[in-house]
């Protein structure tokens, strides 16, 4: 596997008093054909990020490669890159088709060519009648996908999207996701994609890189970050999570603040210390009695395609436990009920801090 | 019964922009109008006599047996003035759009800043200010005395009043005209069309060719327009730059209606220029039309 971006403890610090840390220290290997996410909350450094590569901002500091080429001073305009920015900043004085060719013009390609390629472009993404219009002539999906074929014109070796789908509403942010995945596999071209929606992330990327205040907290393709996030911050960002203090026994017992004991997985911690467990909401199972932490429903959550049950421990703290209706609909348990939270070993973690 | 109420209001509410534009507007004009349509008084002022003299002495002259012969001296100080006029439009583009381009880019208090101070010049009386210029470009002047100082040259330049040093007058009174409606433009430019145009393999001076100069050219043609306009009928300058044998249309006009009396002509002259204003805005809008319902923002 070929790197196509790397990264070696580039950091990008704005000017300005207190100087903003955007970027620290990032090391990161993005590789070629790949559906790269950066996810991560509002303000953590993903536009900068992004904005590092596509070549609009200058590193403070560090390496930053393009299949092994340092391109870290280099200007956009030398770099076979393009991005799709998140206001799709099409030129409001051209039509669909003049977009489309221009980074195609700027490469001094024949005009026959660029012709055939921009309709090639409009065609993958279902937008050939509309060629001649301009873009406040669109409605926001089709100015999005003209972003898109604008970017992929000049077939750049590594595209960007800076959360291209957030202008959109839910129908079509869906549709859209299958289309740019669909899209990347067809062309075969890296996608580095930023968002802030962890279910996008998850749905459409190979490997996603979570980041928090300027740091990258874990790289790992979907399942892995979502199953074992390495710190707190992984584990709350991705999905949802019922977190416990606890003290290890040694082996795979847990000790819970009241006295009883819980298993989870093996640890390296030495006996004694203290750790933080979580598990997914729903990997747990509401029972009316049985072995496990036992509570008291106080809050229901209708979610449609399951319930969200918040338990009052006896012990102390609460837990959600996410449920699947029954077939009929009816609830499991109701406020106020007496439960038992049932915990499947193999579905806790431990986490560092 | 209450959609009629409603035309009357609404047409009671434009009585005050009417009689505005047609105190200060419209008026003038007819009187101009007429006035090119009658005959010179002896001490200046009109004759109630209709005659299209005026208009026939822009092209022809009585010659010593009365006869109407073709003289294109009116015809060339035309020619003459549209020429400089647009010689200064350009001047002054080439000059107010960096400007413009910079104030844009600075931060806002700057920008408020840098707008004030190219106002500064209103500030001062047009007349002063164009004597100035003489200091500067006459045979003993500033430019002419430091050069021969510095020994580039032995002979002054002859600077003043050739057409150049009109243009420069010209260029220098108008440039604020262009430089505001061209940051206006320039200051609603979506930053990030500049991004994207670098993004897609355009160095910085292709970007303003392509993206920057197309989206700004609402404020290049309104600053051209209000360059244009004042400079084919300025006076101040071409008296006082240009010297007598640099004659222009405004100072032409200024003539008839003071020293050669006659008001006709004068008048006639002016609906001339009038006219001549008219037609480029004609073009324009054509061209504009032309382009799919001009500019977008
Ligand atoms: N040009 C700049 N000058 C100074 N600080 C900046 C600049 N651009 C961004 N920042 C700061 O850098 C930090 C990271 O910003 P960035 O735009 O990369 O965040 P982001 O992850 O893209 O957030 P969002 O999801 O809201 O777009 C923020 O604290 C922001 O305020
Ligand atoms: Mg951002």
């Amino acid at each position: 596997m070929t790197s196509a971006i790397g990264l070696n403890g580039l950091q990008k610090t704005y000017p300005g008093s207190p100087p903003v840390r955007a970027l620290r220290n990032a090391d990161l290997t993005i590789n070629d054909n790949e559906f790269f996410t950066l996810l991560g909350p509002s303000g953590c450094g993903k536009t900068t990020l992004l904005r590092l590569m596509a070549g609009f901002e200058v590193p403070t500091a560090g390496e930053l490669t393009l299949f092994g080429d340092d391109i870290a001073h280099l200007p956009p305009e030398k770099r076979p890159i393009n991005t799709v920015f998140q206001h799709y900043s099409l030129f409001p004085h051209m039509t669909v088709l003049e977009n489309i060719t221009f980074g195609l013009k700027r490469l001094r390609k024949p005009d026959a060519e660029a012709k055939r390629v921009a309709q090639e472009m409009l065609d993958l993404v279902h937008l050939s009648d509309f060629s001649a219009r301009k873009p406040d002539q669109l409605s926001g999906g089709q100015q999005q996908r003209v972003a898109l074929a604008r970017a992929l014109a000049p077939q750049p070796r590594v595209l960007l999207l800076d959360e291209p789908l957030s202008a959109l509403d839910l129908k079509l942010r869906q549709s859209m996701r299958a289309e740019l995945k669909r899209l990347q596999r067809d062309t075969g071209i890296t996608f580095v994609f930023v968002t802030h929606d962890q279910e996008e992330a998850l749905a459409m990327s190979d490997r996603i890189a979570v980041m928090s205040q300027g740091e990258i907290q874990q790289v790992g393709d979907p399942a892995t970050i979502y199953e074992f996030p390495e710190n707190r911050f992984v584990a709350e960002f991705i999905g949802d999570a019922d977190f416990f203090e606890a003290e290890t026994l040694g082996g795979t017992s847990y000790k819970l603040p009241n006295g009883e004991t819980i298993t989870g997985p093996q640890t390296k911690a030495a006996i004694g210390a203290k750790v933080t467990l979580f598990f997914r909401p729903e990997k747990a199972t509401l029972k009316r009695a049985g072995n496990g932490l036992s509570g008291r429903v106080s809050d229901i959550l209708y979610l449609g395609n399951s319930t969200d049950y918040v338990v009052e421990l006896v012990q102390g703290g609460s837990l959600t436990v996410r449920s699947e209706n029954h077939k009929d609909g009816t609830a499991i348990a109701e406020v106020g009920s007496d439960v038992v939270v049932e915990i499947d070993p193999a579905a806790v973690r431990v986490l560092s801090a | 019964m209450t959609q009629f109420g409603a035309k009357i209001r609404s047409h009671a509410a434009l009585i005050p922009a009417t009689i505005v534009i047609g105190i200060f507007m419209i008026v003038p004009i007819l009187i101009i109008l007429v006035y090119s349509f009658l005959a010179p008084g002896d001490y200046g002022g009109v004759k109630p006599e209709f005659s299209t003299d005026a208009y026939q002495r822009l092209l022809f002259q009585r010659d010593l047996f009365d006869q109407m012969v073709f003289d294109p001296a009116y015809l060339k100080i035309a020619f003459r003035s549209v020429w400089v006029a647009v010689v200064s439009v350009v001047g002054c583009l080439v000059l107010g759009f960096p400007v413009a381009y910079y104030i844009a880019c600075q931060s806002e208090e700057r920008r408020n800043i840098y707008l004030l101070l190219i106002t500064i010049p209103f500030w001062t009386n047009l007349l002063i200010r164009t004597y100035c210029w003489i200091l500067v470009l006459r045979d003993t002047g500033l430019i002419n005395g430091g050069l021969i100082r510095l020994g580039l040259i032995d002979e002054p330049l002859t600077l003043l009043y050739t057409e150049g040093a009109i243009a420069l007058g010209l260029i220098y009174t108008y440039v604020p005209f262009m430089v505001l409606p061209i940051y206006a433009a320039l200051e609603r430019l979506d930053r990030r069309l500049i991004e994207a145009a670098r993004d897609l393999y355009s160095n910085r001076w292709v970007a303003l060719r392509h993206v920057v100069i197309p989206l700004a050219m609402p404020g290049i043609i309104a600053g051209s327009i209000l360059v244009y306009i004042p400079a084919l009928g300025a006076f101040i300058a071409p008296d006082l730059l240009g010297g007598g044998k640099n004659l222009m249309l405004g100072s032409l006009v200024q003539l008839q209606f003071s020293s050669a009396r006659n008001w006709p002509f004068g008048s006639a002259l002016a609906m001339v220029i009038m006219a001549m204003v008219l037609l480029c805005l004609f073009f324009y809008a054509r061209s504009a039309k032309k382009n799919g319902g001009g500019i977008q923002h």
